[in-house]
């Protein structure tokens, strides 16, 4: 018995690094592997960061305490990033399409403030993107009320009484960071440990490993292994920039290095599953590509699934991606995205990982080698 | 492991792939120590039965029995006195030939106080001691035939499989390749062997199974399998064409006659000795140059039992 499981280990162990030594001899695809996450890090986090605010230039007509009241507010609004321009500059900047409104707040402005008569304050919009410009939208008029709630609080009857669920603010960039981490982890996971397992089949040494007395759970778990290792090159590529680079910084390093490797884990069985089953490493990485944008974007990556429709709720809950991001935000967060406590998102992980470890003994253990 | 029983042993058996039926009812046995040799065209189920016979495919229906071991019960204890050479070698390219030994002893359990001795033991023995920490990829097709063989060596099997084991190597490895094999004959050990060369089947086999659309056609030794064919061919050759061939092939006794050139190729049935009538008819219409007379090769066996070539 003990001669048994010392001789399986032997074999997961000679797996993992036979694989690993193959993967070090492919310097150009383990290049690839180990950038492609990283890669997609700055990718998304452009994607964010471009996205975040409006350029938008202010001309300032008046220079009265009012109208530098208004543009301090406007500065709060978290909608725009402002700059001071004089009105030719500020429609060269608009027609060259470098920003995309121009405020002008007029001459008289204090002056009407002060006799409480109508004031208009001129917005040109810069309408080719409908998410800037609804976002213009929206922000001016509350700009005016935030203005007028601190300029003239007698006016200003109702106000809001806010009560927050946690004792910070989380920005776009850090909320979207873990996400993008998970999606990083899936693609690296997903494409060493699927063309590791395809190449067996396309370079038919698979024969090597099914001709041999060994089990297939050990072989799995080998192949796994050895898949595990090399990404954990990417991993912590994706971690240093993330955490370094991006300024993500976890509050519990324990659950971020643990359901990180659980992640890793995850994506390894399922990435080996897939190169079992398909057999060809070119489909293995178009796929590989192909579902882990849409499982990335249906899993609550910018918000929490909750707050999407009841049919994608049901849908994200199918996957373990939704998961990894609740135990993942809960790690550099302190988020509770979901109404399950830590260890049953845990336990759900784990799960899946060993129903995946299930399923690729099983595609082993049912295939058979054709001539 | 039981000495007293057959090596091979398969009983009715059959392997389909939707309707289509790759191996039928094929019933034969392997001798412990033997060489056996299974030969048939492309397509004719060699390699369909001996997937099934390592394990690699179950049948349809039917019994595999190696060494007494029933597959599918005893799977892994026959994949354990089991060595292969897979005609595409099944090596990794991207390692060193050590890294695959190394890889292939701890996968079939090779204790590790032995692995490092018997590693260098197999490179010796197929001459490959001094590459031994080459890529397999810049080896020659003669030198990774020579590998996977020291390959399948490594764990001491019982029966070793080769499939096509010298296809696409030089002359040279050819008659290594040969010579180990023969070794292994004088170890005791049995070899079953799939190839597309008579010749190669005629030096190595004590016998030879002929399957055709996954059924036997034929069992027997080489020699056997000669005489049992035919009686002898006889080829003239004739200054000029000889045009009556038509007729020639009515004398009784005869039991094909061809024609290339100047070139007749006769061949008669076993026990008819028709050898004057045939060259009285022939030398009646032109002069003949050349005359030899020799028992039938193996591929004319195999032409006559399958009715194709074997590289058909």
């Amino acid at each position: 018995m003990f001669q048994e499981i010392a001789y399986q280990l032997r074999v997961v162990w000679a797996c993992a690094k036979k694989d690993f030594r193959a993967a070090l001899t492919d310097r150009l695809f383990t290049i690839l592997s180990l950038f492609v996450p990283v890669n997609v890090l700055i990718l998304m986090s452009l994607f964010v960061l471009a996205g975040a605010n409006a350029p938008t230039a202010v001309v300032m007509g008046d220079q009265g305490p009012y109208a530098q009241a208004f543009y301090q507010a406007m500065s709060q609004a978290h909608s725009f990033r402002l700059q001071i321009a004089s009105a030719a500059e500020a429609e060269r900047l608009i027609t060259a399409g470098q920003i995309v409104a121009v405020v002008t707040i007029p001459a008289d402005f204090d002056a009407k403030v002060q006799q409480n008569q109508p004031v208009q304050v001129g917005v040109k919009i810069n309408n080719l993107n409908t998410d800037f410009t609804n976002d213009i939208r929206r922000a001016i008029p509350l700009s005016i009320t935030s203005f007028y709630a601190k300029a003239f609080p007698n006016l200003v009857n109702v106000s809001v009484q806010e009560h927050d669920l946690y004792a910070h603010d989380t920005g776009y960039v850090p909320y979207l960071g873990v996400s993008i981490l998970v999606i990083a982890l899936m693609m690296g996971g997903l494409l060493q440990s699927g063309t590791a397992a395809a190449k067996e089949w396309e370079n038919q040494t698979i024969k090597e490993l099914l001709l041999s007395p060994a089990s297939r759970w050990a072989i799995t778990v080998g192949k796994m292994l050895g898949s595990f290792i090399v990404s954990l090159g990417s991993t912590v590529i994706v971690l240093l920039v993330l955490i370094v680079f991006v300024g993500v910084v976890p509050i519990n390093w324990g659950e971020m290095f643990g359901f990180t490797l659980l992640s890793l884990v995850i994506f390894n069985t399922a990435g080996t599953l897939l190169g079992t089953v398909i057999k060809i490493r070119q489909p293995v990485i178009a796929l590989s590509m192909g579902i882990s944008l849409p499982l990335f974007f249906l899993s609550g990556a910018f918000a929490p699934i909750s707050f999407t429709t009841p049919l994608l709720q049901v849908i994200a809950r199918i996957f373990p991606i939704y998961y990894q991001i609740v135990v993942l935000q809960h790690a550099f967060h302190g988020f509770a995205l979901n109404t399950l406590s830590l260890g049953g998102n845990t336990l759900i992980l784990i799960g899946y990982a060993l129903v995946l470890i299930i399923l690729v003994t099983v595609a082993l253990q049912r295939t058979s080698v054709s001539h | 492991m039981n000495t007293n029983v057959a090596a091979i042993e398969m009983v009715h058996l059959v392997k389909r792939f939707g309707n289509f039926t790759a191996v039928d009812n094929l019933s034969l046995t392997v001798e412990p120590g033997e060489i056996f040799g299974l030969l048939g065209p492309n397509g004719s189920g060699k390699t369909t039965t001996v997937n099934m016979i390592s394990g690699l495919s179950a049948p349809t229906s039917g019994e595999v029995r190696v060494m007494g071991y029933a597959l599918g019960t005893h799977t892994r204890q026959v994949r354990r006195l089991l060595g292969s050479v897979p005609q595409e070698t099944a090596l990794y390219e991207e390692l060193s030939a050590w890294t695959n030994l190394d890889f292939h002893a701890d996968l079939f359990g090779i204790p590790g106080r032995e692995k490092k001795a018997r590693i260098e033991a197999m490179l010796d023995l197929v001459g490959l001691t001094e590459r031994k920490d080459s890529r397999v990829s810049d080896y020659s097709g003669g030198m990774k035939r020579r590998l996977a063989l020291a390959r399948a060596l490594l764990h001491d099997p019982q029966l070793v499989y080769l499939d096509e084991p010298t296809l696409g190597v030089d002359v040279q490895s050819r008659r290594a390749i040969w010579d180990y094999i023969l070794a292994l004959r004088q170890q005791g050990k049995t070899v079953l062997i799939t190839t597309n060369y008579m010749e190669e089947a005629q030096e190595l086999c004590s016998r030879i199974a002929i399957i055709d659309h996954g059924k036997m056609v034929a069992l027997d030794t080489p020699t056997e399998l000669k005489q049992h064919f035919g009686g002898s061919v006889l080829e003239i050759e004739t200054i000029r064409s000889f045009e009556d061939l038509d007729q020639l092939r009515t004398i009784p006794g005869v039991q094909a006659a061809e024609q290339m050139g100047n070139s007749l190729k006769i061949t008669t049935k076993a026990g008819e000795n028709v050898v004057p009538q045939i060259i009285n008819m022939v030398a009646l219409c032109c002069e003949i140059r050349e005359i030899s007379m020799r028992e039938p090769n193996l591929d004319e066996v195999f032409l006559h039992l399958t009715g194709t070539a074997l590289r058909d």
